[in-house]
């Protein structure tokens, strides 16, 4: 009905509801929210049905005045007019759709009226068409009995006349050396030869058997005269096999070739997997000094084995060819198919694993290395060590595989489509192996330096934080270039294909390529994100523990007044400048979003200062009543800023996290004490001492801020007594503090 | 319900750490939590959801004398319940009883039934046995485990037993539901499990930074821990190890993590980077047959994280399924706000 569909006012929802009510004997139907005002809460029974009208009209009048009375009167004459117009709606619409059903029920009736008459005249004239159908059929009967007959027997006579003709024909074919054709004429007369051979066409069998002997000697000929071609050799044999002829004496001839040509084939597939084994024997025992010469070797080694892959292949395809042609049955193609198979998925499996070891190799020796010198610049090292080895390989290998597939030798051509599989299934395997790799590097160190005591793990952890920081960076790079690269390759050779191969197939292939694309870049992307991830665990957990240990140990409740910036804070800039370096070598610069060049970070980082010190005073005279209410307020106000928000591949992002997600820590420690007012005033002081020092270093100038407040706030809440110290007074110990730094390395700044 | 937002929320006027579910009340479900305020007046809120679910109705509302750190309902009497305070300097711990004719809410007393002192160091929480009745509780000082008997008709508690655990800088622990004698203690750099009867250590976990353990309430030496740094992990008494699963956990520390109490698949956890994190995990739940489990699918293997609820304004330490309706939840921020929420709308997505 309309009045479902039209957005309701008030009153409009509250007649609704009367009506839906009036239509349902259930009261608990009509909804009770609408009656929820206080105006009609007395009043409430006028909608149930146990409405009862006196007792109504006694609450009514003994609660409400005259006036009351009066505007009461109103508003339920309005009401009841308001409801009597939609029940005439109501009961209108109603109307009208009765009326309308009335009318289609009385159509309904006069349409049915003469349809009975008109099924009965249709079915008699379907009868009568079927009664002259049956009529024809009887009549042609017998004349299409009579045609058959007829041409059964002229098939019959076709066939005598063929059987007559037969020792003619097969004279003739001698005479043109159609064996071929004579053998099909005289097998396919066979059978009446043998029904009726013996009485009525005995002169013809006679004459054709004579014919069929010279034919079959003149084939013996051919299949033992060694200057016939194999082929029409091989095509004898068949022709004789087909006449019945006892062959087992020529088979044994012929087998003992095929023997000879399978081992041949066999030592030949040997050899191959050899040379492919072969090649990965120098990768194992290489070492760091001549490695450079190694694979120079290596890739002509490689070079040398997919070359001699394919002239072996070659070789074999043409005497399989050949043999097939002499022996079918033999299915020497399948075999061969099946050997040449397993040469290649061996070849391809082999070269992926022996990259991965190079890969591998060539982290864990710069990784052993730099443990053993501790050398700033080893990072960098295996990081340039570990690009090289994967891009280079992988290209190495798409080069061989591309070679393997630009020749059209017949064996590979079938071969083709096996052969992109494996090269793609290769690609996936390896890129998944060599994740579970990183992981296995960096897990299992990790465990190993937990074993480890304290003192010596910590040393240990920045090694192998370095080590995640380079496999962080090496999987980006996989990501971002040698992927791309791999697969513009493969891409390229994979169009190569599409000339090749049909239609079918290129759907097929282009169906495929984007699964391979995603699946091998999805890989990577989460995998160098589940590094960075893991060095920053690493390195916060090592900044985690100093703070927990300098928190744990201090008696914050009866701390002495402070007297300069803890030592802690020491601590903790120091290691955020050794995270900076060790960042600094491996991850790219990101774009400093320039202070001067930003204008809406420069205003506000030009008005924080002012706002703080203002915070801070205010604290001061008004203390802590308002202040949790305070900050809750200001925290509204302020724009809510993010904290934990994504790490991108710059040096940068990365402190920025670190550093956020330490100051978080801090605040997080400092809730859990209580603290006197020299405690407070100490956390006062050494927040304001990092203030600046921590903003050179992160990018992200209003959540440090935002940080560094929250951690006094939080100093502020948990504190008997927040008075913090005079702003000259701050300001002396700082300056102190940075007299002291500078006497102690004059060089820095 | 929909999005991040279909919570309840309710007020509290101050800071607040701890809320838990009250067990024993088995005609509502009802959670009771206690605010941190260092200087003002602190109080308890007795909360309960309306009958529609679509409220949180303050129950009762009484005045504690100082900070309470840790608070914990009765399993079997929903009118009691233990806090752990601090006055500032020194810390205590108290066993409370709501006074019977709390109808007019006019900030009645609590009835302290028993303070539990003879402490040493620092008290950290107080643990009931969770799977009924039981006269037995634990305390977990930063040095020292007790086992007190509680008498209520004397309203005394006495230490049965106490053994100091070493310079270990214990925080916490959990009793197992399993097993009344059994009881793991979280500490600064392992977990350990006592045996209550003869006080001893009887298994450890090496593993640091615990901060908070769950027993899996359906399944016998199945734990889990949160961790600062490393999320969530699963464990396997028997083979104690290497856990059974780890979960990614909080962008920043995982303060928080809670079995449900039915399904025991579904975990929830809560952190300091303002967000409750539900998971739905069935390694825990591998060693029985998978079609027992709550919920069927092809794609379990996927994502363990079925929903971040992020709708917080700070940290959240306090986390509380409710065992009544085991589909709801109740979080705490450190700004006092209480937001109950309901894990249904997640739970039909998959």
């Amino acid at each position: 009905m309309e009045v479902d569909d039209v957005p309701l006012d008030d009153k409009a929802k509250r007649m609704r509801d009367l009506l839906s009510s009036f239509y349902s004997p259930d009261p608990s139907m009509s909804s009770p929210s609408t009656n929820s005002s206080s105006k009609y809460a007395t009043l409430d029974a006028i909608n149930t049905t146990s409405f009862d009208p006196d007792q109504y009209m006694n609450l009514l009048v003994h609660k409400s005045n005259l006036e009351g009375l009066l505007q009461r009167h109103v508003e339920m004459a309005a009401e009841i007019k308001n409801l009597d117009t939609d029940l005439q709606m109501l009961v209108y619409e109603n109307y009208n759709k009765f009326i309308s059903a009335t009318d289609t029920i009385k159509q309904m009736k006069s349409n049915i009226v003469g349809m009975e008459a008109n099924m009965e005249q249709l079915l008699e004239k379907i009868m009568s068409v079927q009664s002259r159908s049956d009529g024809v059929n009887t009549s042609l009967f017998e004349k299409r009995e009579h045609i058959e007959k007829l041409h059964r027997t002229r098939n019959l006579l076709r066939k005598l006349q063929f059987i007559y003709d037969l020792p003619a024909r097969l004279g003739k074919c001698i005479k043109s050396e159609a064996y071929a054709d004579a053998v099909k004429f005289y097998t396919g007369a066979m059978p009446i030869f043998k029904a009726y051979g013996d009485s009525s066409f005995q002169d013809c069998k006679r004459a054709s058997e004579e014919a069929v002997a010279v034919i079959i000697k003149n084939l013996q000929g051919k299949l033992f005269s060694d200057s016939e071609s194999i082929q029409a050799r091989a095509e004898a044999a068949v022709l004789l096999k087909q006449l019945d002829f006892p062959v087992d004496s020529l088979k044994v001839k012929l087998l003992e070739k095929l023997e000879q040509s399978v081992a041949d084939l066999q030592l030949n597939v040997e050899e191959v997997s050899n040379a492919s084994v072969d090649s990965n024997h120098p990768s194992t025992d290489s070492s760091p000094a001549t490695a450079h010469e190694i694979s120079v070797r290596e890739f002509a080694e490689a070079i040398r084995i997919v070359s001699h892959l394919l002239g072996v292949l070659r070789i074999i395809w043409k005497d399989v060819l050949l043999l097939e042609d002499v022996l079918p049955e033999a299915a020497l193609p399948d075999y061969s198919l099946e050997a040449a198979q397993a040469a290649v998925k061996l070849y391809v499996t082999n070269k992926f694993s022996h990259l991965q070891s190079k890969i591998s190799d060539a982290l864990t020796k710069a990784h052993i290395r730099q443990k053993d010198s501790g050398d700033d610049y080893s990072l960098q090292v295996a990081l340039e060590g570990g690009k090289k080895a994967v891009l280079q390989g992988s290209m190495n290998v798409l080069l061989d595989f591309r070679q393997l597939l630009d020749d059209d030798l017949g064996l590979l051509v079938k071969l083709r489509d096996s052969i992109i599989d494996w090269v793609q299934e290769g690609f996936q395997e390896f890129f998944g192996a060599l994740d579970g790799h990183f992981l296995l590097l960096s897990g299992r160190h990790n465990s190993a330096s937990q074993d480890q005591g304290l003192t010596k793990g910590i040393l240990d952890d920045k090694v192998l934080a370095g080590l995640v920081l380079v496999l962080a960076q090496i999987s980006l790079f996989i990501e971002q270039n040698s992927i791309p690269r791999i697969t513009e390759a493969s891409s390229q050779l994979i169009q190569l294909w599409f000339l090749i191969l049909n239609k079918y197939q290129y759907y097929v292939m282009n169906m495929g390529l984007p699964l391979f694309l995603e699946k091998s870049v999805g890989f990577s992307g989460q995998l160098c994100e589940k590094f960075l991830h893991l060095y920053i665990k690493m390195t916060t957990q090592r900044i985690s523990i100093l703070q927990k240990r300098k928190f744990t140990a201090t008696n914050w409740v009866k701390h002495k007044e402070p007297r300069e910036v803890n030592m802690f804070v020491d601590f903790f800039l120091h290691e955020l400048e050794a995270i900076r370096s060790e960042v600094k070598q491996i991850l790219p610069e990101g774009l400093r979003r320039h202070r001067r060049a930003d204008s809406t970070g420069s205003t506000a980082s030009s008005r924080s200062n002012p706002l703080r010190e203002e915070k801070l005073s205010r604290s001061n005279t008004q203390r802590a009543r308002s202040q949790l209410l305070e900050t809750h307020l200001a925290k509204l106000f302020k724009q809510k800023v993010e904290i934990f928000t994504k790490v991108d591949f710059t040096q940068e992002s990365v402190l920025t996290t670190v550093v956020k997600l330490c100051l978080k820590s801090l605040q997080e420690f400092v809730r859990l004490q209580t603290f006197n007012r020299s405690g407070f005033q100490q956390i006062q002081l050494d927040i304001q001492f990092l203030r600046t020092p921590l903003k050179e270093l992160a990018e992200d100038e209003a959540a440090i801020d935002f940080l560094l407040d929250e951690v006094v706030v939080a100093a502020a809440e948990r504190c008997l007594d927040p008075t913090p110290l005079e702003p000259p007074i701050l300001d002396r110990l700082i300056q102190a503090k940075l007299a002291k730094t500078r006497e102690q390395n004059p060089i820095s700044p | 319900m929909q999005g991040g937002s279909s919570g309840i929320g309710y007020g509290l006027k101050y800071q607040a750490r701890c809320i838990s579910d009250v067990k024993a009340d088995t005609d509502h479900t009802s959670f009771i939590t206690g605010t941190l305020s260092l200087k003002e007046e602190n109080e308890v809120h007795l909360i309960r959801l309306s009958s529609d679910g679509t409220e949180l109705v303050c129950e009762g509302l009484f005045s504690h004398p100082n900070e309470i750190w840790d608070l914990s309902s009765c399993p079997f009497d929903q009118r009691i319940f233990s806090t752990v305070y601090s006055t500032g300097e020194s810390y205590g711990a108290a066993i409370w009883q709501i006074p019977e004719l709390y109808g007019e809410l006019n900030s009645p007393q609590l009835e302290k039934i028993t303070t539990l002192d003879s402490h040493v160091g620092k008290i950290k929480s107080i643990i009931w046995w969770p799977s009924g009745r039981h006269d037995k509780l634990i305390s977990i000082d930063e040095q020292y485990i007790s086992l007190w008997s509680l008498d209520f008709s004397k309203k005394a508690a006495q230490v049965q037993s106490q053994e100091s655990a070493g310079l270990v800088a214990q925080s916490g622990g959990a009793w197992d539901p399993h097993d009344m004698n059994a009881v793991a203690v979280t500490c600064e750099s392992s977990i350990q499990f006592w045996d209550l009867r003869t006080m001893k250590k009887t298994n450890s976990i090496e593993h640091a930074h615990v901060r908070n353990v769950d027993y899996n309430p359906k399944k016998t030496h199945i734990l889990m821990t949160a961790e600062d740094e490393s999320g969530i992990r699963i464990w396997d008494l028997r083979k104690p190890k290497v856990p059974i699963q780890e979960l990614a956990g909080h962008t920043h520390w995982t303060w928080a993590v809670r079995c449900n109490p039915e399904y025991d698949e579904l975990i929830l956890s809560s952190g300091t980077d303002s967000t409750v994190n539900l998971w739905f995990t069935s390694a825990s739940s591998n060693n029985e047959s998978m079609s027992e489990s709550l919920v069927e699918s092809p794609t379990r293997r996927s994502d363990p994280l079925l929903h971040s609820y992020s709708d917080y304004e700070d940290s959240i330490y306090g986390l509380a399924w409710s065992s009544r309706e085991p589909w709801i939840f109740a979080s705490l921020s450190y700004d006092g706000r209480v937001v109950v929420e309901s894990v249904k709308p997640f739970l039909s997505r998959k």
